[in-house]
């Protein structure tokens, strides 16, 4: 039993110390005042919840291609939208979103577009008030 | 005499211009509160392409107009523009920089500005052209916001009730 309680609560310990992909809000990660439009091929897809995570390969005004982490509606809401999760690789998408406070290349995603299946999302979770 | 007689007739007239240009121009003083359902549905998204603050106040002058934005996403914006057209620094977060003119055109206002910020991309400059209408107690806000590099561009309207 002793060793049952303590196999549980190393269980526990070790759990809560893994990174979670937690439903976070907005403003904790994304600003807000920095809107950015990116166009590449996307590379990778998390297809998850809460979040979808698309992975664009961009190519930068310096001619680098940097792969750039779109944060996304979740899977089950592109599902209702139509979107499948075979439509993203290989595809080329743009999309329209804010910039992660942090500086690093990610983007919360207010419409993307999948240009050659000619299939655009935009993100409708609505909030009371704008922004 | 006859000077005299033209000292006032242009004194006049240009009294007469000064109350029907007073009666015309617009003031936009007050403090507005968004309305959702009046205003176009793809601002009430999560993260909207084209953002609008949750509440404006206004204080405007005869030469300028200060106006300062909340939002629920985005920190706290403050402008004050020369009524004049002439272009100012706007008072930005940090790492972005931004600069505006408004302007009156015969009942509205016009507010064009260009923020520019370093990214992964390199400089992102983003253009916003915002046209005030004032109808009673309702400001609408049509606001077009412009990429330089892609040249994308997105308008939505807003609008919003006087408290």
């Amino acid at each position: 039993m002793r060793l049952l309680f303590a196999a549980f609560s190393v269980a526990v310990l070790v759990g809560s110390a893994m990174p979670v992909q937690a439903h976070h809000s907005f403003s904790a990660v994304y600003d807000g005042n920095k809107p950015v439009t990116l166009r590449g091929k996307v590379s990778k897809l998390g297809w998850s919840n809460p979040h979808a995570h698309i992975y664009v390969d961009v190519v930068n005004q310096k001619g680098e291609t940097v792969t750039w982490e779109v944060e996304s509606a979740s899977a089950t809401n592109l599902l209702r939208a139509g979107i499948r999760k075979e439509d993203f690789i290989g595809t080329e998408v743009i999309v329209k979103g804010f910039l992660a406070k942090d500086g690093t290349p990610t983007v919360n995603a207010s419409s993307f577009t999948l240009v050659e299946l000619k299939k655009e999302y935009t993100s409708d979770e609505a909030t009371p008030g704008a922004r | 005499m006859k000077r005299m007689v033209i000292l006032a007739g242009v004194c006049l007239a240009l009294a007469v211009h000064a109350a029907a240009w007073a009666q015309t121009r617009p003031d936009f003083s007050g403090t507005w509160k968004f309305n959702q359902a009046k205003s176009s549905p793809n601002i009430a998204g999560n993260t909207p392409i084209v953002p609008f603050p949750s509440q404006l106040v206004v204080k405007q002058t005869p030469t300028e107009l200060h106006v300062d934005g909340t939002s629920v996403r985005q920190q706290p914006t403050s402008a004050v523009y020369k009524l004049d057209g002439s272009k100012v620094t706007i008072k930005a977060p940090s790492g972005i920089t931004e600069s505006g003119e408004a302007k009156l055109e015969g009942t509205n206002l016009v507010i064009t500005s260009r923020r520019s910020f370093t990214s992964p991309l390199g400089e992102t400059i983003v253009d916003f052209k915002e046209i005030w209408t004032l109808n009673g107690n309702a400001l609408t806000i049509e606001k077009t916001r412009t990429e330089s590099e892609s040249g994308d561009s997105a308008t939505e309207k807003a609008v919003f009730d006087r408290m």
